[in-house]
């Protein structure tokens, strides 16, 4: 298995921020090429979540990560649920699966020596990815969510070593930390065959780094492959499919999806995680070149304002958007705006 | 369900016989049993109905709320969908011989008289079940219906037919429709008899499904009303 660094991790961390700055929690993932041959962890089915206090969190964390509609408004401000983009409720390999990601954190950034937690990665999501307002440290949602994330990783490394029993119960204030730490507990059958730097890169973790496309992206090719491929489920505009009040099918830009910190407003991740994970169902595989297109042509659009925006689209632009994106740069609908420049609302009320 | 809006044996009779000629009669008069008599007498009834939607009444009920299995419902449907349908069943892209013949009652702006017709129709509100609502799901109809089976690359049937299958758009509804009706067409997308949707999205679903699959599956839809 290949180990990989987090020092490696892009320009977006070189910045150091200052303490009254949002965090940038939203780091862009060191992404892996797709091994063919690789061998995924196997979480237990949800039946077997125990009986009792500690499986209810593990139960409640599910809920929230596939249906985090019912924080609309209290945590969440747009028509996301975490489940859109971690396929089969963050449990699917190459959809930046939890049990990946929990086994990674804290996680060490050289260039600012800080320490990110689970519960920061996490505050992350809500902040960038809901377009909302992270749940406070310690909170409910947050241990509901670091407990669901242990379980799947924890049950996932059990069977794969073929360790018996249930899974240990933790404490509220561990759950919250991740498992890349010295101090938490794995069972030697474990630990003799993986070392902490092998578990924090578990196969499956993150999504697939797709090799760069032939032709560098284009939002007007880009356009074509959404009228045939995508259009049909999120909408001729955009916005998605509506039934029942709940967004079945997610709007991909405009007011009620990511905004413009979100790691998925970047040409790169996008393209990864739809070459991987879309046409959901994967009836058909997109090529190389069409997935770059199309992941340009969608964050071309304008979508909720960056919250680490101080009133200039172009200092925000350049503090933190040096990476494959457009903001700052004209937009596909209209290219006489500037993407960022009519932003939707941060955390709008719903109603 | 209002069942004075239902059809009486010899008003659909006439209804047929005055439209398609008798072809299919024969199937269509042996359900005319279950029909109720209208309150308005039919003659009333017919101009509420646009006249290219009255030969489809006597298979799709009268609110195209449907006839178990002389025809599905279509109440419940988008009208883009509606349309769709009919064009894949002129084209050949849906095979069913009395559907095809059917469709090619209605053609030009026609399709889209009856389809928002049926599109308009009401159906009954039910309890919804969304995503997540449930975390340990044992019927493996319901569990496909709200998990998916991700090893064999199947998306939860709701996240594209929405919370309890209700549908909307491009996405039909599956709560409530005839059990009859959605195994056929599961196993239709198996034998390669429809096609038509795009990028064969649903046809590729319907491939991998087991036939106790399928029997879960329609039933649990089916019995969402
Ligand atoms: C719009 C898509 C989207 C939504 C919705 C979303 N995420 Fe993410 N999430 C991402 C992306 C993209 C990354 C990886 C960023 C990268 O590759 O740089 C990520 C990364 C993560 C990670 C870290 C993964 C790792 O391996 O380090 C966690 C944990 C996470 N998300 C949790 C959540 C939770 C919890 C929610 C809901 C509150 C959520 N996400 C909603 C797109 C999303
Ligand atoms: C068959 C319907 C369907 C098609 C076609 C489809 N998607 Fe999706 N897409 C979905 C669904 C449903 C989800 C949410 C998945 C879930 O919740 O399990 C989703 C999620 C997404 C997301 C993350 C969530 C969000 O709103 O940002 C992106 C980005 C995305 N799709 C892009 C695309 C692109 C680009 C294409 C065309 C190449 C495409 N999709 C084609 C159904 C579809
Ligand atoms: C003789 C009975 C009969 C008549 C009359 C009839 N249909 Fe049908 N219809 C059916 C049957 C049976 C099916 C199911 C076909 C299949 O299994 O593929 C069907 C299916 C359909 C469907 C597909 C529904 C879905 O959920 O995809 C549509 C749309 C439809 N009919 C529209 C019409 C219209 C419009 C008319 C009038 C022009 C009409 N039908 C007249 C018997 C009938
Ligand atoms: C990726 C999106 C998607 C998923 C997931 C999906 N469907 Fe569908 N389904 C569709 C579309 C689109 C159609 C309409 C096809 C057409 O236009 O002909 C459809 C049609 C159907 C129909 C025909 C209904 C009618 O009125 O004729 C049935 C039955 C059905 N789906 C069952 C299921 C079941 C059961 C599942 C889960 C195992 C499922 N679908 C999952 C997209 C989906």
């Amino acid at each position: 298995m290949k180990l990989y660094y987090f020092s490696a991790v892009g320009v977006l961390l070189s910045m150091g921020l200052s303490a009254s700055e949002l965090p940038d929690r939203q780091a862009q993932l060191p992404s892996v090429a797709k091994d063919a041959n690789a061998q995924y962890i196997m979480p237990s089915d949800l039946s077997t979540i125990p009986e009792g206090e500690f499986g209810d969190k593990v139960r409640k964390g599910y809920q929230l990560f596939v249906n985090s509609q019912q924080m609309r408004d209290t945590y969440v401000g747009n028509e996301l649920n975490c489940v859109n983009c971690h396929m089969n409720a963050g449990n699917k390999a190459n959809a930046s699966p939890l049990w990946g990601a929990y086994m990674a954190y804290p996680a060490y950034r050289k260039k600012n020596d800080k320490v990110n937690s689970y519960e920061e990665r996490i505050q992350g999501c809500f902040t960038y990815s809901m377009n909302g307002t992270a749940p406070e440290s310690g909170s409910e949602s947050l241990v509901a969510i670091s407990a669901y994330s242990y379980w799947l990783a924890m049950s996932g490394l059990m069977n794969q070593f073929n360790v018996a029993g249930p899974v240990p119960e933790m404490s509220d204030t561990d759950l919250l930390k991740g498992g890349n730490r010295e101090d938490f507990p794995l069972p030697k059958a474990i630990t003799s065959k993986l070392d902490q730097k092998a578990l924090t890169m578990l196969p499956g973790r993150g999504f697939p780094k797709l090799e760069k496309p032939e032709l560098a992206y284009s939002i007007e090719r880009g356009k074509l492959v959404y009228l045939a491929h995508c259009q049909a489920c999120h909408g001729e505009g955009g916005q998605g499919v509506k039934m029942a009040e709940v967004s079945a099918l997610p709007p991909l830009w405009g007011p009620q999806t990511y905004n413009w910190g979100a790691g998925m407003h970047r040409v790169n991740t996008a393209a990864n995680f739809i070459y991987e994970n879309m046409p959901l169902g994967k009836s058909i595989q997109l090529t190389v070149q069409q997935a770059w297109d199309v992941a340009a042509f969608v964050n071309a659009h304008e979508r909720p304002q960056d919250p680490r925006y101080k009133g200039n689209v172009a200092e925000t632009q350049a503090k933190y958007h040096q990476h494959e994106g457009f903001y700052g740069k004209p937009s596909a609908a209209d290219p006489s705006v500037i993407l960022g420049s009519k932003s939707y609302p941060i955390f709008p009320a719903s109603k | 369900m209002n069942k004075n809006n239902r059809l009486k044996g010899d008003y659909l009779k006439s209804v047929n016989t005055a439209a398609i000629g008798s072809i299919f009669l024969s199937s269509v008069l042996s359900f005319s049993v279950m029909a109720n008599i209208p309150e308005e007498s039919p003659k009333e009834l017919l101009q509420t109905v646009p006249a290219t939607a009255q030969v489809c009444l006597s298979c799709h009920g009268v609110d195209g709320e449907g006839l178990g299995i002389a025809g599905p419902r279509l109440a419940g449907l988008s009208s883009e969908y509606i349309a769709d349908q009919v064009s894949h069943f002129q084209t050949g892209k849906r095979q069913n011989p009395t559907m095809m013949a059917m469709a090619m009652t209605v053609q030009g702006d026609n399709i889209k008289v009856v389809s928002d017709f049926f599109a308009a129709k009401p159906v009954a509100d039910i309890k919804l079940q969304y995503r997540g609502d449930k975390v340990v799901i044992t019927d493996i109809g319901e569990k496909l219906a709200f998990q998916g089976d991700w090893d064999r690359d199947i998306p939860a049937c709701t996240s594209c037919h929405g919370p309890s299958g209700i549908g909307a758009g491009q996405f039909p509804r599956l709560a409530g429709q005839e059990p009859t009706y959605l195994k056929n067409q599961l196993l239709a997308w198996q034998s390669g008899a429809r096609t038509g949707d795009a990028d064969n999205m649903m046809g590729s679903i319907a491939k991998k499904l087991t036939a106790a699959e399928i029997d879960a599956l329609t039933q649990y839809f089916s019995a969402q009303k």
